[in-house]
This record gives C-alpha cells, sequence and structure tokens, in this order.
C-alpha cells in the first residue's frame, strides 16, 4: 500500500483568521483562542481542535462522501478512532510518540507532493501549530468531546480575591479572570447612564429626564432592582424582546420572491410580544412556536404561533411548481430551527455530510421528515389559515349580527338561505319579501368584512402524509431513499413512548429538554449578546466545530444551567445579567484597557453598543414626544419616500402614509416587504427577513448620516424636540438647549456642550430671520403649523415663533445625529 | 464577518489610535483608518472606512463593471443565436427527446417549434451574426464577446436572477456587486460604491436581494439612484435648510462628537464624524454625477438620453458617468423582456423591435463612449437575463395571434465587452435547433468565476466567513473560462 494521505483534491479555503494573523494584523494582546484562558501544556478544546478543523477535517473529518486518504472509509482527524487507525503498519497519530506519528511527518514535509495540507489546499502549519500539535501528541493526544456539546453542568463559583465587588454569581466569574489578568473592573456608571442604559435594553425606549431623575435620588439600596422590575413590566418590553426574535422567526408582512404579495401574518409578530410581555417560560414558548397545534387542547393561541414556521417565503410567480418552494420552505424549516435553538448550522448537509461537525446528510432529512408533513404547500392563498377575532372587526360585525338575530329571533323562518337565482324560498308567504330581502342584505355586508387571518401549521392527515426521500445533492426532484424521522445521533435522544412518531411535538419537546446541551447555552449567550453586544460565544450563529470558544466558558455553563434550573425564566437571567455588577460598570475605558483589551471581552469596563435600527427610531420618536403607545394589530405605514416602482409582476411598492397615530407607532409595527424594506432601517443594517438572521452587522456609515439629517421621519421628529423644548424649559436659550439634551440623552449637560448648541442656535436664528419662508418650511414641515400654544410663548408673534422654532429644530436635528445618542452608554 | 475579526479590526485601530500622543485627531484619520491589506490574499476591509481601496489577490483585467440586465430575459434566438433550422422546421412538434422529462414554466404536451422573424446580418471582421432586432450592435459586434453557449439550473425568474447574481437561487446571500465592493472597495469615497439604476418602472426580480448583500455588512449593498426625487435617498438637506445651514450645524455636530471623543476615546466616534463629512460631500457629489444636462447635445443623442427623464438610456449613460467618477460597480436593470407572447409588447417581432430599440442604441453609445474616453479596456461590460427562452412556442399563447417564447434554462446568449474579455469572439454554440448547449458549456457559477478572475480575485477565496463556513460567490463550483480573456 502507499505509504501516503492521499492528497486533497478540494480547495479548502483557508480561515480568515489564518489571513489576519499571517498579515501581521494582530497586534493587540489577546490572540486568537487567547480570549480563551491560557493554561499548562495544549489543551485539544483551546489549541488543537481549531488547527484540525481549520486545515484538516475539510478533507479528513466527517463528510464521508469527500474523505480523503487513509484507509477503506478514509482518514478521519475528527475522531481518536479514525486518527491512531492502523494504516497498514502505521498511523496518523500514534498517542505519546509524535515521532512515529504520520500527521507530524506531513505536515512538516517539504516535498510539494506530500505536505499537508496540500498547497493549493492552503499554507503550511506554522511552526507554533507544530510544535502545538507535536506536545499534544506526547501527551497523549486526548481528544475531547466538542464543548457545546457536552451536557451542561453546573459550575461551582470561582474564587476572587476582591470579596466585595461581586454583586451576583455572574461578577465571580468576570472578576476572577479579570484577577488572573491582573485587570480591575471599572467603576460603576453614574445613575443618569445606568437609567439610559437600562431604558434602551430592557424596552428600547428612552426614559424620561424625570424618572431618570427620581431614579438617581432613590436612597434605596435595592434601586438598580426595582428600576429593573419596573422596565421588565413595561409594555414596550415585549416589543423590544420581540425584535430580535422575529429577525430569527424572518416575520414579515410580504410573501417574498418577485411579486411579493401583501402577507397577514401580523397576528403572530402580536403573539410574540405578548409572549414576552407575560414572560413566559422559553420552553413554552418554543413548543407552541413549533407545535403549538399539536398540544392536546391547542387554543387559539398555541395555534397562531406556529405562524413561526409559516413565515417562510412563497413564490407566486407564474409558472412555479408549488412542490419545488413548498420543499425550499421545509429545508428552510429545518435550518432556522437547528440555528435558532441550537446555535448550529444544518444548512450544508442538505446537500452533504456536514464538513466540520458528525452531522449526516440523512440526518437532515430526518428532521425534514418531522416538518414534511404540514398542511401548507406554496400556495398563493397561503392555506391552511386561521381566522383569528379582532376587536375592530368585532366591532363591525357586531350591529349587523345583533340585527340578524333579532330577525330570526321574531321570524324563523329567515334562518333558511335564500336559494339561488330566487327572491326567496318557494313556500315562504310574498309579504316575508322585504323581510327576506334585508336579511340578505345583513347577511352580504356580513360576508363583505374581512376577518383577519394568519397563516398556520397543520399536520396532514395519516391518508395523506408524505413520505420523505434522502434528497441527493439537496434536489428535490432527484431522490434517495426514504428517511424517517429522527434527530442527529451526536445528541441525546428524544425520549419516545413505544410507537410514538418523533413528530414536531416531540422534536420541540427534545430542544428544551434538559438533555439537550445545546439550546440553553445558545438562548443565554444570546441574551448576552443583546446587552454585550457580543457574546461569551461571539459567534452566536454557530456553537459547533467553526464557531469560537467562549470567552468564559464556565460562566455560559452557569448561566445555561440557571436559565434550566428557573423553569426557562428569560427575565430572571436578564434581571442577573443587568443587576451584576458587570453590566453597571462605566463604559469610559481607561487608555490602558483601551490597549491591552480593545475589545472588551474581558469586561473590565461596561458595555457600549450601537443602537439596532428600530430603537433609533423609536427613540427619536420618544424624544420629540410623538412616538404612539399603541400596541398590536395591521402593521402600518410611516413616511417613506415614494420610488415610483413596482414589484416585479407586482404591485407598486409605493404606499400611503399611514394617518392618526399610525405615522408614528414603534418600529416594529412598520410593515416590513422583504422585496423593499423600509429604506431607514435596511440602512442601519436591519436585515430583509428572507431568512433567519442571528445577528446583525452593526455598520457606521455616510447613508446612515443622510438617513437621520434629512429622512423627513427625523426631520419631523426634530421639529417635535424643538417644540419640547420651548413648551418644557425656561425661556433661556441655556435651558432650552439643555432640555432637548436631557430629552435624548437623559443625563445632564456639559458646560462646553451647551455653549456649543446655543451658538448654533443664535447663527441659525439669524439665518432664518433673513429668510421667514425657509424658517416656516423647517419648522413646520412636515410637523404641521405651530399650535396656538406654542405661539403664546412669543406673545402670538408667528414669525419670531418659526424663525425659532426653526433654529431649535436645527439644535433638534443635531441632537439627534449626536455619536452619543446612537449608543447605548 | 466572523465576529472576533470584526473585533480585531476594531482592535487594531483602537490599538493604533490609543497609541497616539494627544489623542484623537481627526487630520490623521485617513491615513490610521485606511484598509489593512499586506500580504493577504482575501481583502480585510477596515470597519473604519470599509470602502477604502484595496488591491484585488493579482493584477486586475478589468477595476470597475457595469452590468446590464434585462429584466425578465431577452429571447436569444431573436437577438444572438440565428438557427435556421429552427426556422425551416417551424411550426413541427417539438422532437421527443427535446423536450422529454423536462418541465417548463407555462407550456405542457408537445409544443410547436418557432423559428425567428428577424433578418441577421453578419457583423465586424469578427462576422459575428447578429439579429435586425439590434442594429446599433452591429456596429461594436468586433468588441463584443458573445457567449453562446450559457446555461443556469432554474427557469423562474426570481430564483433564477438570485443565481445569476448571488450564486444561489434562494434567498440570504451577497451579490455580486456587493462581493466585488467588498474585494476592491472604492475609489471615490464621495459616492457610493456600488450603484444601482432601474429602468422601465419596475424592480428586479429577487427585489433588493438582487443587489442586497446578504451577510456581507450591509455597507456593501448596491444603493439605488434615481433620475427623479432624491438622486439618493434623503440626499437632500430638509425644506428650509440650504447648505450653508448644513455646514454650520454639522460643524456643531462634530464639535460635540469631538467633545465626546474626547471624553470616552472611543473610536467609533470618530469614524462617526468621518461618516458625516462623506455624507456632507456626498451631498454635492452625487447630485452632480446624476445630472446628465451637463452631457453634451452630441454625447445625449449618441445615447438617445433625455435630461429630467428615466430611461435606459439615461441609466447607460449615467453609468458611464460614475465609473468614469471611480464608482466600482454599476448595476443596471431594465424591465419588460419577458417575451411569452401573452400581449403585444411582448411579441418576438414588432413588440421585441420596440423594446429593443430602447436598449440597443444606448448599449452600443456606452460601449463606444466608454473605449473613447480610453475606460474601455478596464471597465468590463456584461449583458444578461436570467435565462433563455424556448425555441417553441409558448404553450399559454400557441393559439394566439402572437408569437412568444417560454422560459428556456438549458442554453442563451449573453455578451461582454472591455476589460479583460477577447473583442469579437464568439465563444460556444448550441445545436441546430437551440434546445442545448452543442461545445464549451458555460455555467453560471463559471460566467461568475471568470467574472471575479477579470477583476483580479480567485472565485475560490474571495471568501467570507459565515455560520461557520467560507462562503463565497460561487459557492462550490465555477471554472475560470481562459478562453474568453484576452
Amino acid at each position: 500500500m502507499v505509504h501516503s494521505f492521499a492528497s486533497c483534491r478540494s480547495a479548502a479555503t483557508r480561515s480568515r483568521w489564518w489571513y489576519l494573523v499571517g498579515a501581521g494584523v494582530s497586534l493587540c494582546w489577546i490572540a486568537h483562542g487567547q480570549v480563551v484562558k491560557a493554561a499548562d501544556g495544549p489543551s485539544f478544546t483551546r489549541d488543537i481542535k481549531g488547527i484540525l478543523s481549520n486545515r484538516c477535517i475539510r478533507c479528513h473529518g466527517p463528510d464521508a462522501e469527500d474523505r480523503h486518504g487513509g484507509g477503506e472509509h478514509g482518514l478521519r482527524l475528527d475522531t481518536f478512532a479514525g486518527a491512531t487507525e492502523d494504516l497498514g503498519g502505521y498511523a496518523a497519530i500514534v498517542p505519546g510518540d509524535p515521532e512515529a506519528s504520520e500527521l507530524l511527518v506531513r505536515i512538516t514535509d517539504t516535498d510539494a507532493d506530500l505536505v499537508m495540507p496540500p498547497p493549493e489546499a492552503g499554507d503550511p502549519l506554522s511552526p507554533h501549530e507544530v510544535d502545538l500539535l507535536r506536545r499534544w501528541i506526547t501527551a497523549g493526544a486526548e481528544y475531547e468531546p466538542h464543548w457545546a456539546y457536552v451536557p451542561i453542568s453546573r459550575p461551582n463559583l470561582p474564587a476572587v480575591a476582591q470579596k466585595d465587588w461581586a454583586r451576583n454569581p455572574i461578577d465571580r466569574f468576570i472578576l476572577a479572570r479579570l484577577e488572573d489578568e491582573g485587570l480591575q473592573p471599572s467603576p460603576e456608571a453614574d445613575r443618569a447612564t445606568l437609567a439610559r442604559r437600562l431604558a434602551l435594553d430592557l424596552t428600547g425606549l428612552p426614559i424620561s429626564p424625570e424618572a431618570a431623575d427620581a431614579f438617581g435620588a432613590d436612597p434605596s439600596p435595592n434601586a438598580v432592582e426595582q428600576l429593573v422590575d419596573r422596565l421588565l413590566t413595561h409594555p414596550g418590553y415585549g416589543e423590544h424582546m420581540a425584535r430580535g426574535w422575529l429577525d430569527l422567526a424572518r416575520y414579515a408582512d410580504s410573501a417574498g420572491y418577485a411579486d411579493d404579495p401583501p402577507r397577514t401574518i401580523w397576528a403572530y409578530r402580536d403573539w410574540v410580544i405578548r409572549a414576552f410581555d407575560a414572560n413566559m417560560p422559553f420552553d413554552a414558548f418554543t413548543i407552541k412556536q413549533l407545535a403549538g397545534d399539536l398540544l392536546p387542547e391547542a387554543s387559539l393561541d398555541d395555534k397562531i404561533a406556529t405562524a413561526f414556521h409559516r413565515n417562510t417565503l412563497t413564490n407566486n410567480e407564474g409558472g412555479t411548481i408549488d412542490e419545488e418552494f413548498r420543499t425550499v420552505a421545509v429545508v428552510d424549516r429545518v435550518s432556522t430551527t437547528l440555528s435558532t435553538w441550537m446555535g448550529t448550522t444544518m444548512a450544508c448537509a442538505q446537500c452533504h455530510d456536514h464538513k466540520y461537525d458528525p452531522l449526516t446528510q440523512k440526518e437532515f432529512f430526518g428532521i425534514y421528515a418531522i416538518f414534511n408533513n404540514t398542511a401548507d404547500a406554496d400556495r398563493r392563498d397561503e392555506a391552511p389559515l386561521l381566522t383569528v377575532p379582532w376587536e375592530p372587526v368585532e366591532a363591525k360585525r357586531r350591529p349587523l349580527e345583533k340585527q340578524l338575530a333579532e330577525i330570526i329571533k321574531a321570524v324563523p323562518e329567515m334562518q333558511r338561505a335564500t336559494p339561488k337565482q330566487q327572491p326567496q324560498p318557494a313556500a315562504e308567504p310574498p309579504e316575508l319579501r322585504p323581510l327576506r330581502e334585508h336579511a340578505d342584505q345583513l347577511r352580504k355586508r356580513l360576508a363583505a368584512i374581512r376577518p383577519v387571518t394568519v397563516p398556520v401549521m397543520t399536520e396532514l392527515q395519516a391518508a395523506k402524509q408524505r413520505v420523505t426521500k434522502l434528497q441527493y445533492r439537496g434536489n428535490w426532484q432527484d431522490l434517495g431513499p426514504v428517511v424517517e424521522e429522527t434527530t442527529p445521533a451526536v445528541f441525546p435522544q428524544p425520549a419516545l413512548a413505544d410507537g410514538q412518531r418523533l413528530d414536531r411535538l416531540a422534536l420541540a419537546r427534545w430542544l428544551v429538554s434538559p438533555a439537550n446541551p445545546l439550546t440553553a447555552r445558545v438562548i443565554v449567550n444570546r441574551l448576552w449578546e443583546r446587552l454585550f453586544g457580543i457574546g461569551i460565544v461571539s459567534t452566536s450563529e454557530e456553537f459547533g466545530s467553526q464557531g469560537e470558544l467562549p470567552s468564559h466558558p464556565a460562566l455560559l455553563d452557569w448561566l445555561a444551567s440557571e436559565l434550566i434550573a428557573s423553569g426557562w425564566d428569560l427575565q430572571s437571567i436578564q434581571r442577573l445579567i443587568v443587576t451584576s455588577a458587570t453590566y453597571r460598570q462605566s463604559s469610559k475605558p481607561t487608555a490602558d484597557l483601551l490597549a491591552r483589551d480593545p475589545e472588551n471581552r474581558l469586561l473590565a469596563c461596561g458595555p457600549r453598543v450601537r443602537l439596532s435600527a428600530e430603537v433609533i427610531r423609536d427613540q427619536a420618536l420618544a424624544a420629540a414626544g410623538l412616538l404612539s403607545s399603541k400596541k398590536g394589530g395591521p402593521s402600518v405605514h410611516p413616511p417613506q419616500p415614494d420610488l415610483g416602482l413596482k414589484a416585479a409582476f407586482g404591485q407598486g411598492i409605493d404606499w400611503k402614509t399611514s394617518t392618526g397615530e399610525d405615522r408614528y407607532r414603534r418600529a416594529i409595527y412598520t410593515t416590513w416587504r422583504r422585496s423593499n424594506p423600509y429604506p431607514a432601517m435596511a440602512t442601519f443594517d436591519a436585515p430583509n427577513r428572507e431568512v433567519c438572521t442571528i445577528r446583525r452587522p452593526r455598520t457606521n456609515t455616510p447613508l446612515q448620516a443622510l438617513v437621520t439629517l434629512n429622512d423627513p421621519a427625523f426631520v419631523e421628529a426634530a421639529q417635535g424636540l424643538a417644540r419640547r423644548m420651548v413648551r418644557e424649559a425656561g425661556p433661556a436659550a441655556r435651558q432650552r438647549a439643555g432640555r432637548g439634551l436631557r430629552l435624548v440623552l437623559v443625563r445632564q449637560p456639559r458646560a462646553a456642550e451647551l455653549d456649543r448648541l446655543v451658538g448654533l442656535y443664535h447663527d441659525s436664528l439669524a439665518a432664518f430671520r433673513a429668510d421667514p419662508p425657509a424658517a416656516k418650511a423647517l419648522a413646520t414641515d412636515p410637523l404641521g403649523p405651530l399650535p396656538d400654544d406654542l405661539l403664546n410663548h412669543y406673545g402670538g408673534d408667528a414669525t419670531h415663533a418659526t424663525a425659532d422654532l426653526a433654529a431649535w429644530t436645527v439644535v433638534g436635528n443635531v441632537l439627534l445625529n449626536l455619536d452619543e445618542t446612537f449608543m447605548c452608554p | 464577518m466572523n465576529p472576533l475579526a470584526e473585533q480585531k479590526l476594531i482592535a487594531t485601530r483602537r490599538h493604533l489610535l490609543g497609541s497616539m500622543a494627544g489623542g484623537i485627531g481627526a487630520v490623521a484619520l485617513a491615513d490610521l483608518l485606511a484598509g489593512d491589506t499586506a500580504g493577504a490574499t482575501t481583502p480585510v476591509p477596515s470597519l473604519a472606512d470599509p470602502l477604502a481601496v484595496r488591491p484585488p489577490q493579482f493584477a486586475p483585467r478589468a477595476k470597475r463593471m457595469i452590468v446590464i440586465h434585462l429584466t425578465g430575459s431577452p429571447p436569444n434566438l431573436d437577438l444572438y443565436d440565428h438557427k435556421p433550422e429552427l426556422l425551416r422546421r417551424d411550426g413541427e412538434d417539438c422532437p421527443a427527446e427535446t423536450i422529454a422529462g423536462k418541465k417548463f414554466a407555462f407550456t405542457s404536451g408537445t409544443p410547436k417549434l418557432l423559428g425567428t422573424r428577424r433578418q441577421w446580418k453578419r457583423c465586424g471582421e469578427s462576422g459575428m451574426e447578429l439579429s435586425d432586432a439590434i442594429p446599433h450592435l452591429h456596429r461594436v459586434a468586433d468588441k463584443l464577446c458573445l457567449v453562446r453557449s450559457m446555461h443556469t439550473d432554474q427557469f423562474n425568474h426570481a430564483p433564477a436572477e438570485l443565481l445569476v447574481y448571488t450564486g444561489s437561487p434562494r434567498a440570504g446571500r451577497p451579490s455580486l456587486g456587493s462581493w466585488v465592493t467588498y474585494g476592491l472597495g472604492s475609489e471615490n469615497a464621495n459616492l457610493p460604491g456600488f450603484v444601482v439604476l432601474i429602468s422601465s418602472g419596475v424592480q428586479p426580480n429577487g427585489g433588493t436581494s438582487s443587489f442586497g448583500s446578504g451577510f456581507l455588512p450591509s455597507v456593501y449593498q448596491g444603493v439605488q439612484c434615481r433620475s427623479n426625487g432624491d438622486p439618493v435617498l434623503f440626499v437632500s438637506n430638509p425644506p428650509g435648510m440650504d447648505r450653508q445651514l448644513r455646514r454650520t450645524s454639522l460643524d456643531a455636530l462634530n464639535d460635540l462628537n469631538q467633545l465626546q471623543a474626547r471624553e470616552l476615546g472611543n473610536p467609533e466616534t470618530v469614524t462617526r464624524i468621518a461618516q458625516y463629512e462623506l455624507a456632507y460631500r456626498m451631498q454635492a457629489s452625487v447630485p452632480d454625477v446624476m445630472d446628465i444636462s451637463r452631457e453634451s447635445k452630441q454625447t445625449l443623442e449618441a445615447y438617445g438620453a433625455t435630461p429630467g427623464g428615466s430611461s435606459l438610456a439615461n441609466n447607460c449613460l449615467l453609468a458611464r458617468r460614475l465609473v468614469e467618477e471611480g464608482v466600482r460597480f454599476v448595476h443596471l436593470f431594465d424591465w419588460g423582456w419577458d417575451f411569452h407572447g401573452t400581449n403585444p409588447n411582448e411579441d418576438i417581432r414588432d413588440g421585441l423591435t420596440k423594446k429593443a430599440a430602447s436598449f440597443d442604441k444606448p448599449a452600443a453609445a456606452l460601449i463606444e463612449d466608454l473605449e473613447q474616453r480610453g475606460l474601455l479596456e478596464d471597465t468590463l461590460v456584461l449583458c444578461t437575463g436570467e435565462f433563455g427562452r424556448t425555441p417553441f412556442r409558448e404553450g399559454r399563447t400557441s393559439k394566439s395571434k402572437m408569437l412568444g417564447r417560454d422560459h428556456y434554462p438549458d442554453c442563451y446568449s449573453v455578451w461582454m465587452a472591455g476589460g479583460g474579455v477577447k473583442p469579437g469572439l464568439i465563444y460556444g454554440a448550441t445545436d441546430e435547433l437551440g434546445f442545448k448547449v452543442a461545445e464549451n458549456p458555460v455555467h453560471i457559477h463559471d460566467l461568475q468565476a471568470t467574472l471575479l478572475h477579470l477583476l483580479g480575485f480567485d472565485h475560490t477565496k474571495l471568501t467570507y466567513r459565515f455560520q461557520g463556513r467560507d462562503f463565497r460567490l460561487t459557492d462550490v463550483h465555477g471554472e475560470v473560462v481562459h478562453d474568453l480573456l484576452t
């Protein structure tokens, strides 16, 4: 036998990390891998797995189809058994004997035909990597199971030297690491900063300066906890939490693809908001969304929740084959489920066994089979639909139904429907004809009231169930053997009674079973990421081998075990995090800290994170006093520039702006059209929601500046803010400027800031005094004429008032564009 | 980007900023925030200035690109691929083997062969045969690189268009233009790096996803520019605020942000200050570049462009203006090429003559104009639809007076010009009836690999780590078609 690993033919792309390090870009002291705490000797998880995964596993890993070298089944380096397999008198790895390990020979070979990885697949391993592998093999080449697949256990709290800093267990983990690194935590943020941070983080809305002042003056030792409790029960809480979940659920108000027709599914959005407001335990939240229809005595709400997976796209383009796009939707449901709950990218296994994780294509279709028996089938009418009672519709129906009921009560014959093509039933006396016509009219009017519906999941009856077959290369027309419902073998298997089918309900219960090693870790990590801007696992979308290791593994596990122990109580975890000393720290880093831990992964200071697109809009409207607090109902149309375009094969994409308070609703209620997302939000990194989005990027671009400077919605907010400055502060310019700053930033203004704002006000005022039409435009377009109470501040002098308000609008516009405004402090 | 790579970039910047004596000064910003690319095979954009110019992986043949997308897909057999045998057998049943086992969007049963009704001419020294629907392109035939052997996997518009521009028929991947601007940055910071221009009043089939950034940072998504209203959304100051007052207010904003930067020392604040200055410059440069009334009468006539109007002709002229100003990628979408024959505008006779006239003249003018300005040699132009059209009459309209063709993925034609493609080349061929590729097949992924190659990238190495995998435009496919290159 040829003494060789067959050459790796596929062009494995090297990890981006490698380029960065190779390019000498990595200057900071926390290099890759070292975010994870260093210890003696190479650790498989920390030091070795990444090398194998990035450099070897693509060709010597779980994917049997594409595995190279070695014996009959190809060489596997992702398992101990595979790596140490006798290849005919030699082995890739001989534990304890690096010199006898063919792997070391090959990675250090200078012959281009022999060296691993092959030159076309990547650069040779660095001397440091070779050294790590050598030392690891010398020490016995111990493989460890992938950290995220290990059952969650509750770690002990680490000992810390500084006894008086920690407020709860979270802080013990953070502080222990800081002490190891010789770093000090930062002081607690001041109360105004903390108030704004907590309010934005928990409700997505700014806190009023008055509420912040009251909090600042609260001498209670539990002042923070009390504020947190108020915010967790604030009506804005559920809406804010729902935003993140709706990214995962790919919730949108249109069906997608070319014509992208409107889709009525807002009842699901409202369900999510209600669930968060009620702090529904996460296990119930999970089960209802994946399988609410299969619950015994499923309630209306349980069924609405299943719209989670009806947010997949429907292709209504002419000439499409419904079955093709039904299968696309089922594939999306598999991927979205695994990503959302388990941080596991299953999508690759649609076409082939996973390259890096022990997930097979057959297992992909095992989950596919679980989702393959719902009644929906890429139909234009989105069937099956569930009718949802909604008060405005009921209010229209009630008087008509009442009248009809009265008629029937008085004349029971009217219960009978009128025969088609005839004025009345044959036997009916002619004198009843006017009454019958009236009843017919009522019935017609009732039928014309369109009910609110929501697309839902319903399971096909046994006789109509589909047989799932493996799809070669993910091609829905190229079918292989029948695949039964299964969950991947690498995870603990679901507990099923004898003969019980592994259906969606069983799958959902398996996801939130305490034995599932991933769900709780993934969920607490996401809660952490929302608050700190980056997760304990930075790749919150990927907990597999190709993801990053946790910065604080024990903390992650402690939080995960706490989530399960609390009965999946999300708010209890959030409360723990936001009341921790870690979270409360000032976000102002020292120069030394900036240099030593620029990413703030060690959390020696508090978080400072750019707000989401939704919060940026809501905050501006709230500061302006314009934001509506109305909850729920159909999505609305805030001002949006006309583009004069139609969707392909579809309708115009321009919309008629909503009137009244619907113009000023929270961003979560803005109609989300996939083919043309609301421009202001898309510019601030909101996704189009065609697919599950786990983590939004946070960019910083000139187009964002144009939105918040010039978008009429933000100009209107600046006008509203200007009016509040005049109404709510004393007559001095400094008072008004200070009020404006506090309405946006909450904290007290600094003198230098007031100087600059007042300077701008005077410059602007001079300009507007010389140009009354410009003043009128900037003070009132689009917000509307100045009301009398405002004019009274100027003794009724409309010209003066208009110029003054225009000048304050310029100031308001600047306040809404401060860097600090966009950041959670 | 991998969040840690993201963090790393921030870290690098912070490190540099933090090490500066005397804190943060806006003066040195440009130097500090330039991309770090030294020696890297894959470009690493700087987060502070993600559109900063970055070198490609190897010497490129093209530095910028213009795509003319004919939304709906033009009938290749009536424009670029003459099939006399098909005309000879016009009206006959399709041979069974040509349609066996195939699904079509709007046709079932046995359709009738449909020969072209166009007149054809061998053009230029290359003898490239083109139809009479595109007489102006005859003039530039020797500059075109015509591929007659394209094929795709999709026959519905939206998935097919996504495949052409994102490498996948499903939503969620970055588009060609966003990959290119991610890889190369843009040469004019005062304009968007990736501009989209839409004519004939309808969005692309894939909506904004056809020019979206997928999982790349949203800074790489195509920015739609328009002839009417704001040329870029929100680029105009609100009514009542002139440029002078905007400057005054930005000065105040910058001063306040500087206070903040000094207070917190957060590099992102410095970045934001720079973004507002860029936005201010864009407010002047975007309306300037979008104003075609500055062009000579002769140029306007050559394109058939009308200042104040909205047309493919205007957009072709704008494309030239934009690339001339350093925009990296200009993507034109023109609706109305879905020649089913369901109405007179979709008839391959007069309907095609009319529609093609709106495209042929400006497309030819664009090539000549680019050449005259010395831009053609390093500007790559691609003209394509989502797929081809059938050699038979579309099922729904087979009994009508209209002549139309159904969607067809198995073979079709595209052309390129400029930056590194062989001028006057006719590449590949279909069989005598136009049902399948007879020689030199080019799949969409091959075309993408070739385009990226021309721009200086190994398509297997222009990657982005997302969900644990290094994604690329060509997924796991694609071979560069070297025969197309000069």
